[in-house]
């Protein structure tokens, strides 16, 4: 086990040392690729994040906590592949690139996570209903 | 996830206290394992993909012509197993988000090394996640070439990722399994919620993978809601790149076109005497590293009985040069083994069409097994090297 973990250290910092030779091989400006790499880190870590857990506050009171956030993470998720198909600026090269209506596909799929979400509710609060009264 | 942002000479800040449930390492596990896959595919697939499009001076003429939906399904991957992993990596940040304000923030020197190496997995996977999401719209907010970076930063991520396994391994043995030692210790009462979470986490990786594969995985079209391609989209049955305005071919430029074969005995060809050729029919797809990819039928005449007329010499590699003005793709170099296979065509139709401009007309090349990008449009010369 210990030659393993060994092993798979070595490899990693073998291929993190690819990546740093590769980048500092191109053309390109550090300056901007670090800006542009850290950037994200900083806005996760700072911004969104924080803000999640504060939903996560206001979800973890209400009584279908498990389905809500699901249905939340669910909805999160498609939002955040959605992003450069609903906001990408300025003229497409060509009509086959982003060809359909992206902002009506979007709230079609998430009308279908909420619709989900409130069966998913509704069936854990009958079925909590129905522990109850069985135990009684 | 754990960063450097301690600097002794600042006073810090009071650490957050966290009392939600689910930042433990079980719940880090099961998400950590799943993503991981995820990256660990996206790394090699895009490692394929570097190579067919780049290839390093050893394979520079021995790339693999097979299997014919080779790239098709390595990029269609390679796209579709980076969009599974962002709502994995999202949840797997939020267990571990405590981490970041751990008291002391530094403890030893090993201990700053692994918060440094874990700042650069974090770093190095969101931003392969978003540069690669938004390369697949087209849309490039940063000042730098995309493909140099976001393959650089490739090699930063997976070698972080098996440099965390192999620190974090004690951890994820103990809490691999429900039943494993770390596990049991685990408040007991969390694990219905744990698994409400887990069951979420998949949902949301199912529900992007749904919406997004049909622009590859064309059975699924019909699902292709948030997808930056559909495969009913697009002339001629098919999506376009570079169109020839783009490209600036213009019908001056393709006046009197004739084809130039070089070779021991070169000759040149009108668009007529082509056609008087023996034709071939060929099913092969168009598979664009931005992921999207479909299947066509191409009639045209095969690359390697253009060559052996010119006396091209078997193993030779063959420069394919475009008309077109403008774009990185406009001279094409193709190893011997794309060029003598008898799938690849100098194609003249499409889907039973001359082909339209859009599409490369006059002649453009079809191969197996091949980057979007090398299917040269609008080909004007080829010549044995």
């Amino acid at each position: 086990m210990r030659v393993a973990r060994v092993v798979l250290g070595v490899c990693g910092v073998a291929f993190i040392a690819v990546g740093v030779w590769v980048l500092g091989r191109g053309a390109e400006d550090p300056g901007q690729v670090a800006r542009w790499v850290v950037g994200p880190l900083i806005v996760h870590d700072a911004v969104m994040a924080p803000l999640t857990l504060l939903v996560g506050l206001v979800v973890a009171r209400l009584p279908a906590r498990r389905a809500v956030r699901g249905g939340l993470l669910v909805a999160a998720s498609l939002t955040a592949v959605a992003c450069p198909v609903l906001f990408r600026p300025g003229p497409l090269p060509n009509p086959s690139v982003l060809p359909l209506s992206y902002a009506r596909n979007w709230l079609l799929a998430l009308g279908l996570v909420a619709a989900t979400t409130l069966v998913a509710a509704l069936a854990g609060a009958r079925a909590r209903r129905r522990d109850r009264t069985g135990r009684k | 996830m754990e960063g450097m942002r301690y600097s002794p000479r600042f006073p810090v800040l009071k650490s957050p206290s966290f009392t939600g449930r689910l930042h433990d390492a079980r719940t880090a596990t099961a998400v950590g394992r799943l993503l991981g896959t995820a990256l660990t595919v996206c790394f090699v697939t895009g490692l394929v993909s570097h190579v067919l499009q780049h290839p390093p001076a050893v394979f520079a003429n021995a790339l693999p012509s097979r299997p014919a939906w080779g790239y098709r399904v390595t990029q269609g991957l390679h796209v579709a197993s980076g969009i599974a992993a962002i709502p994995l990596l999202l949840v797997k940040l939020w267990t571990v988000y405590p981490r970041l304000f751990v008291r002391p923030p530094v403890r030893s020197v090993p201990h700053a090394l692994e918060r440094l190496s874990v700042a650069v997995l974090v770093a190095s996977a969101l931003f392969e996640l978003f540069s690669g999401l938004f390369n697949t719209a087209q849309w490039y907010p940063w000042p730098f070439s995309f493909v140099p970076v976001h393959f650089a930063v490739g090699w930063l991520l997976f070698g972080s990722l098996l440099l965390h396994v192999a620190v974090k391994y004690p951890q994820i043995t103990a809490y691999w399994r429900r039943r494993s030692a770390g596990t049991a210790a685990l408040p007991a009462e969390d694990a219905v919620d744990r698994r409400a979470l887990l069951v979420a986490t998949g949902a949301a990786v199912g529900a992007v993978t749904l919406t997004t594969a049909g622009q590859s995985f064309t059975p699924l079209a019909g699902l292709d809601l948030l997808a930056p391609r559909h495969p009913g989209h697009g002339e001629q049955g098919l999506p376009v790149n570079r169109t020839a305005a783009r490209a600036g071919i213009t019908a001056q430029a393709l006046r009197g076109w004739r084809l130039y074969v070089g070779g021991p005995q070169p000759y040149e060809l009108t668009l007529d005497e082509l056609r008087a050729m023996p034709q071939r029919e060929v099913t092969l797809p168009i598979a664009c590293v931005e992921g999207w990819s479909k299947s066509a039928r191409w009639t045209g005449v095969c690359v390697r009985d253009l060559l052996d007329r010119a006396g091209a010499p078997e193993g030779a590699l063959v420069r394919v040069t475009s008309l077109q003005q403008h774009g990185a793709y406009r001279v094409m170099i193709m190893p011997h083994t794309y060029a003598r296979d008898p799938l690849t065509l100098l194609a003249l139709r499409l889907n039973g069409e001359v082909l339209s401009p859009d599409h490369g007309f006059p002649a453009r090349i079809i191969a197996p097994n091949r980057p979007g990008v090398l299917q040269t449009k609008w080909v004007a010369r080829m010549e044995a090297l």
